[in-house]
């Protein structure tokens, strides 16, 4: 076991040794310069000079790189062009702004999508199964802007049940020390703050979570499927188990193996879902604050952001490939 | 890669051999791929006669038609209303199905044939090879997929060209990681080491042993690809990063603007989006059928 997270952490450097290459190499191709961008119509030669030396972007192209790779050690990645504060400081704020609404997500789409497809495997072929195959179908077959808008019509603008944009209302004089909105309500003990923010949540989380919705739905379906026909299964029945002995302890547990995996390669899925979704239901995460640093040419921000979303992402799989180790013996030896 | 290619594509499947035979027969009898073959072919229809189906041209703007702000709804003259502009929404869908459809083709089309060069080096030879490129593919999927696709768009600026090349350019490392792993996979099979034992070539071998059998997840792959690449497309358009002029009717495009109009013409954002999910669901449809046809374990239990 050791051996195994020790060898996936080594694999780990030269991933993020390429990924460094690679986001710095595609800010080099980006049209524009970082000069311009930060000078805009003031711009003249001298002073172009003068930030490309204060940035040191005339030095050596190795040593540009050398630099850019000590920021990534110190984690500073200098000050946002748009919004004058650090990218420190943004992302401190908007990481868990987008951690919050794909956890949410993740628990609207695992909540609902293990039991439906336990159900549809354990009613194979009637009416029910049909119905959830055709949902998941039509799940995955939805772009979330296009489901955005429709929760957002139907539920903000007709029915007006639930707030359309932001993480709380505007009014809220609520502290955050965390920044998770939920955990500072509840550290408060404001259940007014609290259920506001929740309503906030709602409707991104569930444009966000019906993808993994879907797919988790139906891998659990077929998972179950798999196992009910598996010796054990037959085993465990002739020797007088009840039913939900046996739905829980040997079929439930052998299949969420390969649910456990998916659920892990959904995380890019969340990540890239949260661009559109967050732009839907303007959610200040991190999603939107890449797409926008992405338009203004904001370099500091892009130097920094999109290198950790992708390390987050990468130290996501890592732990979803240990634990999925350890619950799956098999996959140790392999 | 053109209209009478994908059709093409399809024909394969009559003359092949005997797993293609079979898959295409066991196809035949599902009613969720017929529906998939259905819809797709109802899109690619829409797509190629565009001009003879519109009523109007799409880029005709007619501001006299709109009334308190926005767009009329549906009418005898305009039977999906019009949209923003006065300009007549059903002519916008039938050629908008021309630029989801060629997008769509185009990007899956270059991101299969990149990938499926690189895995085809990376598995055949293997070793040092295999080690460069798949960690590059590494690299590549470490960054989620439509903040890629935004980069590459942000690197050579907007527009449909750079679209496809963006959307396509997400997909090499999953055909590439596919068809290493399909090709690994064969390799060890028995028939494998069965022709190696009477003497036939290596390179017989991965042609005419390896790959046929290696290629079937791709098919399925790619169809469902071409289903994530069209709402890919949609969303990078819906951002704002799709064609610069916005008179063209891009399904994604067309949803950028309806957010002001949710109150009063709602129309507007549903059927750009249903026209989405309608193709979109197609291509799921015929994919989910094709793998369970191409699927050998599943080959006796019907």
């Amino acid at each position: 076991m050791l051996r195994f997270v020790v060898r996936r952490l080594l694999l780990l450097v030269p991933i993020l040794l390429g990924l460094s290459i690679l986001v710095f190499g595609w800010i080099r191709l980006l049209p524009g310069s970082p000069a311009q961008a930060l000078l805009g119509e003031r711009a003249t030669p001298a002073t172009i000079a003068e930030i490309r030396h204060q940035y040191k972007l005339d030095r050596p192209i190795y040593e540009q790189y050398w630099g850019y790779l000590q920021t990534i050690g110190k984690f500073d990645f200098g000050v946002s062009i748009s919004s004058r504060r650090t990218v420190a400081y943004e992302f401190e704020h908007r990481f868990p702004a987008t951690v919050e609404l794909a956890v949410a997500a993740m628990i609207f789409a695992i909540g609902l999508g293990i039991p439906l497809g336990f159900l549809a495997a354990k009613r194979y072929g009637g009416v029910f199964d049909n119905l959830s195959l055709v949902g998941s179908l039509l799940g995955i077959s939805i772009p979330i802007f296009f489901l955005g808008l429709i929760l957002k019509w139907v539920f903000a603008v007709k029915l007006g049940w639930l707030p359309s944009i932001g993480r709380e209302s505007v009014l809220s004089e609520s502290k955050h020390p965390t920044n998770f909105y939920v955990l500072d309500a509840i550290i408060a003990g404001d259940p007014g703050a609290l259920w506001d923010v929740l309503k906030h949540l709602l409707l991104p989380a569930i444009a966000l979570g019906s993808i993994p919705l879907a797919v988790v739905a139906r891998i659990t379906r077929a998972a179950v499927l798999d196992v009910l026909n598996e010796d054990y299964v037959r085993t465990a029945r002739a020797k007088g188990m009840t039913p939900v002995v046996v739905d829980s302890r040997h079929v439930l547990r052998n299949a969420l193996l390969p649910v456990s995996t998916i659920i892990g390669l959904q995380t890019g899925l969340l990540l890239s879902g949260a661009v559109l979704t967050e732009t839907i239901f303007a959610w200040p995460g991190i999603g939107t604050w890449l797409k926008d640093a992405i338009f203004n040419r904001d370099y500091p921000v892009l130097q920094g952001g999109i290198l950790f979303v992708a390390i987050v992402f990468v130290l996501v799989n890592l732990l979803v490939d240990i634990s999925y180790a350890i619950i799956n013996p098999r996959i140790r030896v392999s | 890669m053109s209209v009478g290619e994908i059709e093409a594509g399809g024909l394969v499947f009559e003359g092949g051999g005997g797993l293609w035979r079979e898959a295409g027969s066991r196809l035949r009898r599902k009613p969720g791929a017929l529906v998939g073959f259905a819809l797709v072919a109802l899109f690619i229809v829409v797509a190629i006669f565009a001009p003879l189906l519109a009523p109007f041209d799409p880029r005709e703007q007619n501001l006299t038609l709109i009334q308190n702000g926005c767009c009329p709804g549906p009418s005898a003259q305009h039977w999906l209303g019009v949209d923003q502009l006065g300009r007549d929404e059903m002519s916008r869908i039938f050629y908008g199905a021309r630029f989801s459809l060629t997008i769509g083709v185009v990007a899956v089309a270059v991101g299969l044939s990149i990938g499926l060069l690189l895995g085809a080096i990376a598995g055949y030879l293997g070793g040092f090879v295999d080690g460069v490129i798949m960690r590059a593919m590494d690299v590549m999927l470490a960054i989620p997929g439509l903040l890629f696709a935004i980069g590459i768009v942000a690197a050579l600026g907007a527009g449909l060209f750079q679209i496809m090349i963006a959307v396509g350019t997400t997909n090499v490392p999953i055909f590439a990681r596919l068809l290493r792993g399909s090709i690994l996979a064969q390799r060890e099979n028995d028939f494998v080491l069965a022709a190696r034992s009477v003497g036939v070539r290596r390179r017989a071998i991965l042609a005419s042993h390896i790959l046929p059998n290696a290629i079937s997840p791709v098919i399925v792959q790619g169809t469902l690809a071409l289903a994530t690449a069209i709402i890919d497309v949609a969303g990078l358009g819906f951002l704002g990063l799709g064609p610069q002029d916005p008179g063209t009717p891009e399904w994604g495009t067309m949803l950028t603007e309806v957010d002001r109009y949710l109150q009063s013409a709602p129309l507007l954002a549903v059927i750009p989006g249903v026209a989405i999910v309608i193709s979109v669901l197609g291509f799921n449809l015929i994919g989910d059928g094709l793998r369970e046809a191409l699927d050998p374990k599943l080959r006796n239990r019907v």
